[in-house]
């Protein structure tokens, strides 16, 4: 299973990003290999549509859980088309939020 | 000759002069180019013609398509997205500039007519009315304000009511006037806002006046701008609530007595300026 959330800086400490689309970073992680890798988001100061090509990143990594704090109406609008489950993000880092979520406690969005 | 009304900040008094100006100018036009939030046709209460606008937006033929994604990777606003198959089109995003069109070697795209909003034409005494509305959920105006411009006689004196800001939808607004009139409020945020339109008149090289509304004793934070940068004070509208009460009802404030003399003031100065 792919987890993916947006960040403020690179790694699995970092904290979550307000933001989907204008994310600094994207942390993907994946549970089978134990394994995660952050991505600079390259489309964080396009001037339209930085939310659809997250969500195009998004299927590129063939990402199941999405995990923000809120996400906008064109994402959103692409990724409810897909299989993506999107989950609500915390305050807290982006390690702690992936453990949250695989003992059930985050509430989901979508 | 076509004057355009603007401000950096909505509720500074555009459509206050603009609609007051009409009024005083024989056969004067108005063109109400604030499209997201059209209230000019409010104060003339006609019956007006409605006409449906339309954008051409792409329309993919999945068969054709091979998805090399070119038309994905041509697109500035990122309105196209390949995703499940099949290359998918966000309308509110599109610009319509037919790109994708020219790029696809494959001749999967046509384009299809999307409805954008509507415009309403009517007639006031002699003056003709314009307005349009963008449909709730769309993103550009343009087309409409387009359109709107397009419609009005180019002979006769045509009074633009733009969108607040300095940006597309202004831009595109003033693009064919002759002469641009800023109102601002007298207080701080009013003249950065104020700046800001003054900045983009620059670019444009627009011929330039001022209007103070809602003035009051500290009138000199605009007047020292203005004097600095010699940009002509054509009139002051003053901060009262019995105007203020009057607009907010949508009647017209020229036809009081004791505010007709503010803007007939205006357009003594404009006159100065432009040939009307």
């Amino acid at each position: 299973m792919i987890i993916a959330l947006p960040t403020k800086t690179s790694g699995e400490k970092a904290f979550i990003s307000e933001n989907l689309g204008r994310a600094n970073y994207f942390y993907i992680y994946d549970t089978d290999k134990v394994d995660g890798k952050s991505f600079i988001n390259n489309f964080q100061n396009e001037a339209h549509g930085a939310g659809v090509k997250t969500a195009e990143f998004l299927m590129k990594y063939s990402t199941d859980i999405l995990i923000t704090p809120r996400i906008g109406e064109k994402a959103l609008e692409i990724l409810l088309e897909t299989d993506i489950k999107i989950y609500k993000a915390t305050e807290k880092i982006a390690r702690e939020n992936i453990n949250d979520f695989l003992n059930d406690k985050l509430e989901e969005l979508y | 000759m076509q004057i355009a009304i603007l401000s950096g900040k909505g509720g500074a008094g555009k459509t206050l002069l603009a609609v007051n100006l009409v009024n005083l100018i024989d056969e004067a036009n108005l063109i109400d180019c604030d499209v997201e939030e059209p209230n000019g046709i409010f104060y003339f209460p006609i019956d007006y013609k409605k006409t449906d606008v339309n954008i051409l937006v792409p329309k993919i033929d999945d068969k054709k398509c091979t998805h090399c994604n070119k038309c994905v990777d041509f697109c500035r606003y990122n309105a196209l997205i390949d995703f499940l198959g099949k290359v998918k089109l966000l309308p509110s995003l599109c610009h319509s500039c037919g790109g994708c069109k020219l790029v696809c070697e494959f001749d999967a795209i046509t384009e299809r007519e999307e409805p954008i909003g509507v415009i309403y034409q009517g007639d006031y005494k002699n003056h003709k009315i314009f307005g349009g509305e963008l449909n709730i959920g769309k993103e550009s105006g343009i087309e409409i304000i387009s359109q709107l411009i397009d419609k009005a006689d180019k002979k006769t004196v045509n009074i633009i009511d733009c969108p607040p800001g300095n940006g597309c939808s202004v831009m595109e607004s003033i693009e064919e006037a002759d002469y641009c009139i800023l109102v601002s409020e007298p207080t701080v945020f009013g003249l950065e806002n104020l700046k800001l339109v003054y900045e983009l008149t620059t670019i444009y090289n627009k011929k330039i006046g001022l209007i103070i509304n809602k003035a009051n004793s500290y009138n000199n934070v605009i007047e020292d701008f203005a004097k600095s940068n010699a940009i002509k004070i054509l009139g002051y509208i003053p901060f009262d609530k019995e105007l203020s009460k009057l607009n907010s009802n949508q009647k017209i404030v020229s036809d009081n007595k004791r505010f007709k003399p503010y803007f007939n003031k205006i357009i003594e100065q404009i006159r100065q300026e432009v040939d009307l």
